[in-house]
């Protein structure tokens, strides 16, 4: 635990000393600003759902810029021989920065409540379908973080894991639109439950479906243990 | 095997990449409170062996054990007693010096009340009291060079691994830095691997030799000193005439070869000899070619690392040629 929390700490203070944390929070920020007004002002509705679906794809393109440094940047710098030689396990190495990872994510999704006061002040929205479609938000981030994790951890170009993890994060979020092309029912229930875009809608229209959560947990699990697989086998 | 009192154990180590053999059944032991000094050229095999050790990578065959702890099943325990610094130090540039030594002693397991003391302690050490609030990224290279020492140094590890320490510093740091070194390795234990033999000379108790992945000797300093005098090597700078000097040389009793190596528009030739004989062998070849021609300059050439690999190289040939 002493580990997991000396990597989490030191993960935040390279966030925040480097240019990426303010970069990815002012980015998403905006375009989320500018996707609430667009939705609400324009439309006139006092809902966060076509805001939520639009923070969801700005996601996808800015997940992968807060992971891709994770593993490739200690590759790079030599860093990485001095984590595997401390005493510390593979898999507190991996928790560690994926925790760092996912506190922006938490950090970007406490910055976007700003756009819940107009709402509030002018409308009566439904808090819990709100509550709900934040609850997906943040799990498709953990999903997309613990991807972009395991891309870092095995490459020593940045670039190159932003790359791959955006267009992974873009298959997993249009998969779904396969089931139209799917005869076999198995197939398509299959397309379906991987697709990221459809268990959020979910969680969007105020849904908080067991089937969901887990959907997005397990796929944070698998991948994290992909990534302390991968270190050990390293070894 | 059973080595009580070593703190670094390695039984027939080889270490393959693919049908690469990079290590091949290397076998030594380094005790507490003994420096051992690593000695290769580039690609000899020094730094895969430093990372077997440290646990960045595992042994193919073989067995590695440091403070008691297989590095195969029981890496984490072991590296809670290794200080490794690699080759180029493991520095996080966006941090500052501090915040780097407090995760690192976190790390390793410092308890909270004895943090500062601990860091403390190794900046004093490694002299970096000056840039201690510095972002490590605006830090000289000797700096760089002492903070990946000060990190190892964290936590008292019962064993040091040091992959060129001194590579980068000025000749007062280097000084400096082997003085931390062998302070540390009088209730330690030390590996160190260098390219410069005097390091090697003037810190460490044992050397050892690494070729192709094969140790070749592992002997006290003064030992391969001895290797060395066999195969010392004699330059002049002579005006004469090549055969000539070439037959008055062969003449010298003691001198087994010459080498014609180069000559310049006023006719002085630049030779070396090879020579068999410790004693006096410099006077002797001095006395017969000055003589008869102008001896512009004599000198025993100092020995070197390539002197040694040399000796040891022809000898594992000359064991291996059947009788």
């Amino acid at each position: 635990m002493r580990g997991t929390l000396a990597v989490y700490q030191k993960e935040l203070a390279i966030y925040f000393r480097s240019p990426i944390a303010y970069y990815v929070v002012s980015v998403f920020l905006l375009g989320t600003g500018y996707f609430f007004l667009y939705n609400v002002f324009l439309t006139g509705e006092t809902t966060m759902a076509g805001t939520l679906q639009n923070m969801g794809i700005l996601l996808l393109t800015l997940a992968p810029v807060i992971s891709m440094r994770l593993f490739s940047a200690e590759y790079g710098a030599g860093t990485a021989e001095l984590l595997l030689t401390l005493p510390l396990t593979p898999w507190q190495i991996v928790l560690g920065k994926y925790l760092g990872a996912v506190t922006i994510l938490l950090l970007i999704s406490v910055g976007t409540v700003v756009d819940l006061v107009p709402l509030y002040l002018f409308g009566t929205p439904e808090t819990t379908t709100i509550l709900a479609g934040y609850i997906g938000f943040v799990l498709l981030g953990m999903a997309c973080l613990a991807v972009g994790e395991l891309f870092s951890v095995l490459t020593h170009n940045q670039i190159v894991a932003a790359l791959i993890t955006a267009a992974v994060l873009l298959g997993f979020w249009l998969v779904g639109h396969l089931q139209d092309f799917q005869r076999s029912d198995i197939l398509r229930s299959l397309v379906g439950y991987l697709s990221f875009a459809r268990h959020f809608t979910d969680f969007i229209q105020g849904l908080v479906r067991t089937e969901a959560v887990a959907f997005y947990l397990v796929v944070s699990a698998v991948a994290l243990t992909l990534s302390a697989s991968y270190l050990q086998w390293r070894r | 095997m059973n080595f009580p009192s070593a703190a670094i154990v390695l039984e027939s180590v080889s270490k393959r990449y693919g049908s690469h053999t990079i290590i091949r059944d290397v076998s030594f032991t380094v005790d507490r409170g003994e420096i051992v000094g690593f000695l290769g050229p580039n690609g000899a095999g020094k730094t895969t062996t430093m990372r077997l050790i440290a646990g960045l990578t595992a042994a193919t065959t073989g067995r590695v054990t440091v403070a008691g702890y297989d590095m195969a099943t029981e890496n984490v325990e072991a590296a809670r007693r290794i200080g490794y610094m690699p080759e180029r130090p493991p520095l996080y540039d966006t941090l500052d010096v501090s915040a780097y030594l407090r995760f690192v002693a976190k790390v390793k397991g410092v308890r909270r009340a004895a943090l500062s003391g601990e860091m403390e302690r190794v900046t004093a050490a490694c002299h970096l009291e000056a840039v201690v609030r510095q972002e490590i990224c605006k830090l000289s290279k000797g700096y760089r060079q002492r903070l990946g020492l000060a990190q190892a140094l964290l936590g008292t590890p019962e064993v040091l691994l040091l992959d060129e320490p001194t590579a980068g510093l000025d000749p007062a740091q280097i000084q400096e830095t082997r003085e931390v070194i062998r302070d540390f390795g009088r209730n330690h234990a030390v590996l160190l691997s260098t390219h410069i033999l005097a390091e090697a000379t003037l810190i460490c108790q044992r050397v050892a030799i690494i070729h192709h992945g094969q140790l070749l000797a592992i002997d006290s300093p003064s030992g391969l000193q001895r290797a060395m005098a066999q195969t010392n090597r004699v330059s002049l700078q002579v005006t004469a005439p090549a055969d000539e000097l070439r037959a008055e040389l062969l003449s010298v009793k003691g001198v087994t070869a010459v080498r014609m190596l180069s000559s310049d528009r006023d006719g002085r030739r630049t030779v070396e000899c090879q020579v068999d004989s410790d004693h006096g062998i410099e006077a002797t070849i001095a006395r017969a070619v000055a003589a008869r021609w102008d001896l512009h300059r004599l000198e025993r050439q100092a020995p070197t690392l390539e002197n040694i690999f040399l000796q040891y190289v022809a000898d594992r040939s000359d064991a291996s040629e059947p009788a």
